[in-house]
């Protein structure tokens, strides 16, 4: 058994964390580090910041939600004799709380919305989204699961990460110089017509356009090191699902992300040099833009859930201690997922095309569906006769197993024609997607961080109050969410500052979800921290998972690995193998080891 | 299979998903059976699933000393089947979506065809005889007790329609994208600058507790009239005021149509403009009587030369087939060689500038009128004399 404590001679290696003496020496050792490790904590740290920035833009949204915009006439008779009118206007919270610090002058309460839910959806889908599980946890486990000592390409990976760093500044800028109400897909005309004598469109497009190289690099980074550095004895069926799916993620990402940055680079130059491409004024074609729009935008979306999809079956495996059901199944379903994907993106625009296309992209869209279902059932089967131990990883990837649920099945009615023209671009939409990305990535991301903290950081967690944050997070996600469901069924449509009266309850009670929604995270921060601080040091293996991750020390050396490790049994052969280093009080050993 | 399960459940999810009012329309109300009956399939797979999560979850937790039992990695046959049956459910969704899409975008010949403008933020209705609606009105107002008025937004357009009638809508943007949404009849189509776009409904007939508020702003007097007032929601974003880009949909008695027509009506209907357009620059090439001139003829006929005239087939120089709509018109006169008709030369030179969109817009409705599958054909006779009113009523 290749374990590194029976080899001797090696422990001059210190932990990946530790550094020179100095601050300067220590930032300059992070700023310029090839350490597949520390690039991924650091985008760690950026993502959740960037997560706190999206989020607190979907509070603002929701906040304005509360009340209706209403004008309250009134005709009085005044001093003077004659009839005066007084109009006052109500329920434009988020202008008045900017008010209140002495911002948005000029503004009115539906551009400050607009403005507000464009960054939210930029924020979250460029810079949260898109890099969070690959480009932090992805970077941190490819290699170390692959038995790796880094990547194929640790400069390029760096790059990559300063590339990121670069776009975010460009978004960030264009926030402060006052934001852009296009929406976060930027569709044209309005994109390139509106806010036209500034500059903070063409910042902010500039900034999807250069992170979309940040996420090519990583991809081409991950694809090559699957293929070439994967530890002696794994072969592509020996590998750990997480891997399966941030390869099919990968190859997403270096063949779809040139299509936006061409789309996003035609965009700018429509609006700099008017070339006519899609403003129809200009002799373009306003739709063209929504299809090269969503051939990349479409995939995009199972770069932002496979990997979520990989840290569940790694999740569900070890805390389960179970074989995953049907492996070959869910590793070959990512793939499915990927190709598929690059087929179904005029499901984003059935109300803009024609008839017949409109047919054969709902046809297809039911196809990508099939996978996922699949997916489900494998993950349902494998906690058949296993052990489960309830801890956080496992609540959220329970958590996961519920909310994506919905998420994929509230897809069925969007992706059948009739239907779909009545819930088009309406709350349903929203709370569908959001079913999707947060219940599906990001809570999969949430039960990822616990899972693999005590590895990155060597330290342990309070259990019990990232459980209370979970609970908090679950309660606050569906108030927040489901109630959305019902109002686009009921005919409100997305992006309004505004809405009639009869929807106002359950907005309200949407908005006192993500209330709750935020405590949650609050909670799990603070929990964070506290770890940080004052964590109990954590085992190498304190679930006893079978990767190779769990092999090396918590947190690992500086070469992941004492020895290059040889692979002695599969990812997830529970029944046959007892997990090292762990504690022989917590995992008994089975009566009948090992028989066939 | 449908049919039996919209009938079988009961009304609580309709009224969950949307509201205390039934479908106005055929096409609605089985777009909301089709909803339905995803839903209880959604419902049934998402409470086996967490029920058996749940059971798992409960009868393999972990006790101390007891391992996981051995149970199999995979089992092929349990896999085929979980592949199958989702597979052939979406396929039956599949073909009921497109059954309930054509359902809902195609429209009988003899619709009452309304021309939707969008431009940011307001809509305007045109009607058959070239009149659109003056009327307006808030979305919702309320006079409190103190004698505030209450309202939300501003005045929005109402879009008057005959009760019992087929409509069908011709949909253009002179800016940005819109979506034009009427909630209630369940379907919306993007407004696009450039291109039309449209979809169909057929208004209720009017229960007799159906009333609305028409206000005569002349008189400033309010009288109840039977009627129903629907919503009409922009649903693409298109800026700043995008959420307040509304009006109401108003369904009303063939009669308060007609009045309301004849009290709006212009001097020259767009049949006129077209034809007089048509006098000034077209008549030199194309004829309407069936003559062959450098270019095709525009009334529906069947010659030597093949078929002509709106809503037939036109054979072109490339072998391929075009049907002659209003976009197939409109990019004639915008890029006439795009399509050539066979056995002529592309010969036309475009009219980009010189032609408004209202110019177009006359001249496809004149040559609409000239074919025997004219969309408007019971319209056009009814704004030709006012005493034609009355059949016009009867033949729909």
């Amino acid at each position: 058994m290749s374990t590194p404590d029976t080899h001797a001679g090696h422990h001059d290696e210190g932990s990946y964390l530790s550094g020179p003496p100095g601050m300067i020496a220590r930032i300059w050792q992070w700023a310029s580090t090839v350490d597949h490790k520390k690039i991924g904590v650091m985008y760690l740290f950026a993502v959740l910041f960037m997560f706190f920035l999206g989020g607190m833009s979907a509070i603002a949204v929701r906040y304005e939600l509360l009340d209706p915009i209403r004008t309250q006439t009134t005709e009085i008779v005044n001093a003077a004799g004659d009839i005066e009118t007084i109009t006052v206007t109500t329920g434009e919270g988020l202008k008045e709380l900017l008010g209140a610090v002495g911002l948005g002058d000029g503004l009115t309460g539906s551009q400050i919305y607009n403005r507000a839910f464009t960054l939210h959806g930029a924020i979250m889908v460029f810079m949260f989204i898109i890099p969070a599980i690959p480009a932090a946890l992805g970077n941190f486990f490819l290699p170390i699961m692959l038995g790796a000592k880094d990547v194929a390409f640790p400069r390029l990976n760096l790059m990559s990460w300063y590339i990121y760093l670069f776009g975010c500044t460009f978004g960030v800028l264009s926030i402060l110089l006052g934001g852009i109400d296009t929406g976060w897909t930027f569709y044209t005309p309005y994109s390139t017509t509106t806010d036209a004598d500034h500059w903070r469109v063409v910042l902010m497009v500039m900034a999807a356009f250069i992170l979309g190289f940040s996420s090519i690099l990583t991809g081409l980074n991950f694809v090559v090191t699957v293929h070439k550095l994967r530890a002696p004895g794994m072969g592509w069926f020996d590998m750990p699902l997480m891997i399966w799916a941030l390869y099919a993620t990968s190859i997403i990402q270096v063949l779809a992300t040139p299509v936006i940055g061409i789309t996003l680079l035609l965009l700018v130059f429509e609006r700099l040099f008017h070339i006519g491409i899609f403003d129809p004024a200009l002799g373009g074609d306003p739709v063209l833009y929504q299809h090269f729009f969503w051939f990349y935008s479409h995939p995009v979306v199972y770069v932002m859930i496979l990997p979520g999809m990989g840290i569940i079956s790694e999740i569900l495996a070890v805390h389960s201690r179970k074989h995953i059901f049907g492996y070959r199944a869910i590793a070959f379903s990512s793939l499915g997922i990927a190709g598929v994907s690059f087929l179904v993106w005029g499901h984003h625009i059935f109300t803009a095309m024609g008839e017949l296309a409109a047919i054969l992209f709902s046809g297809l869209t039911f196809l990508v569906a099939i996978p996922t279902a699949i997916k489900m059932f494998n993950w349902i089967a494998t906690l058949y006769k296993s052990s489960i131990v309830i801890n956080t990883p496992m609540m959220y990837a329970l958590m996961f197993l519920f909310t994506f649920s919905i998420g994929g099945l509230t897809g069925l009615p969007l992706a059948t024609l009739a239907t779909d023209l009545h819930l088009h671009d309406s709350y349903y939409v929203v709370a569908h997607f959001h079913y999707v990305m947060m219940g599906g990535t990001v809570i999969a991301f949430m039960g990822g961080i616990h899972h693999w903290w005590p590895k990155m950081f060597g330290k342990m967690y309070s259990e019990n109050g990232a459980m209370l944050g979970a609970a908090f997070v679950f309660v606050g996600f569906n108030l927040t969410f489901f109630t959305q469901f019902f109002l686009g069924t009921q005919g409100m449509p997305r992006r309004y500052a505004n809405y009639v009266d009869e929807f106002q309850f359950l907005h309200q009670l949407s908005t006192y979800g993500s209330w709750i929604l935020l405590v949650g995270f609050l909670i799990h921060l603070g929990v964070f921290i506290a770890s940080l601080m004052a964590g109990e040091k954590a085992p190498a293996n304190p679930w006893g998972g079978l990767t190779l991750e769990w092999e090396c020390e918590s947190p690992p050396i500086e070469h992941n690995f004492h020895h290059e490790p040889i692979l002695k049994h599969g990812p997830y052969d529970f029944e046959t193998v007892v997990p090292p280093h762990c504690d022989p009080k917590d995992y008994p050993l089975p009566e009948n080891p090992g028989k066939h | 299979m449908m049919q039996t399960l919209a009938s079988a459940q009961p009304d609580i999810l309709q009224k969950m998903f949307f509201g205390d009012t039934p479908a106005p329309s055929e096409a609605a109300a089985w777009s909301d059976g089709l909803f339905l009956m995803i839903t209880w399939f959604s419902i049934f797979f998402f409470v086996v699933l967490m029920t058996l999560m749940v059971v798992f979850v409960i009868k393999y937790r972990r006790r101390p000393g007891v391992p996981a039992q051995p149970s199999p990695h995979h089992n092929l046959h349990i896999e085929i089947l979980w592949t199958v049956i989702p597979s052939a459910s979406m396929l039956v969704m599949f073909v009921y979506g497109f059954w309930g899409y054509s359902y809902k975008l195609v429209s009988p010949d003899n619709a009452l065809e309304l021309k939707i403008q969008g431009s940011k933020w307001s809509w305007i209705a045109t009607y058959p005889n070239g009149a659109s609606s003056p009327e307006t009105q808030a979305l919702s107002k309320v006079v409190d007790n103190e004698n505030h008025v209450v309202t939300q937004g501003k005045e929005y357009p109402i879009f008057y329609v005959p009760e019992d009638t087929d409509i069908k809508l011709r949909m253009m943007s002179t800016d940005v994208i819109h979506s034009f949404w009427i909630p209630e009849f369940r379907t919306k189509m993007d407004v696009i600058p450039n291109r039309y776009t449209g979809f169909g409904f057929r208004t209720p007939k009017l229960n007799a507790d159906e009333t609305v508020v028409f206000h005569d702003a002349e008189a400033n007097r309010d009288t109840i009239i039977a009627g129903r007032d629907m919503w009409v929601f922009c649903a693409e974003y298109c800026g700043d005021d995008h959420s307040r880009m509304a009006a109401t949909l108003r369904i009303v008695t063939r009669e308060v149509y007609d009045q309301k027509m004849a009290d709006w009506s212009v001097q020259l209907s767009p049949i006129d403009a077209g034809k007089k357009i048509w006098t000034q620059i077209c008549k030199s090439c194309h004829e309407v009587d069936g003559t062959r001139l450098v270019g095709p003829t525009w009334n529906s006929v069947k010659n030597g030369d093949g078929q002509f005239g709106y809503g037939y087939e036109a054979e072109l120089v490339d072998g391929s087939t075009a049907m002659r709509d209003a976009n197939y018109y409109r990019e004639s006169i915008l890029d006439p060689n795009a399509k050539v008709v066979k056995g002529f030369a592309p010969a036309m030179s475009s009219y980009q500038g010189q032609l408004s969109d209202e110019d177009i817009d006359n001249l496809i409705v004149y040559i609409q009128s000239l074919s025997d599958r004219d969309p408007n054909a019971s319209e056009n006779t009814d704004s030709d004399t006012d005493s034609a009113n009355e059949e016009a009523g009867s033949d729909s």
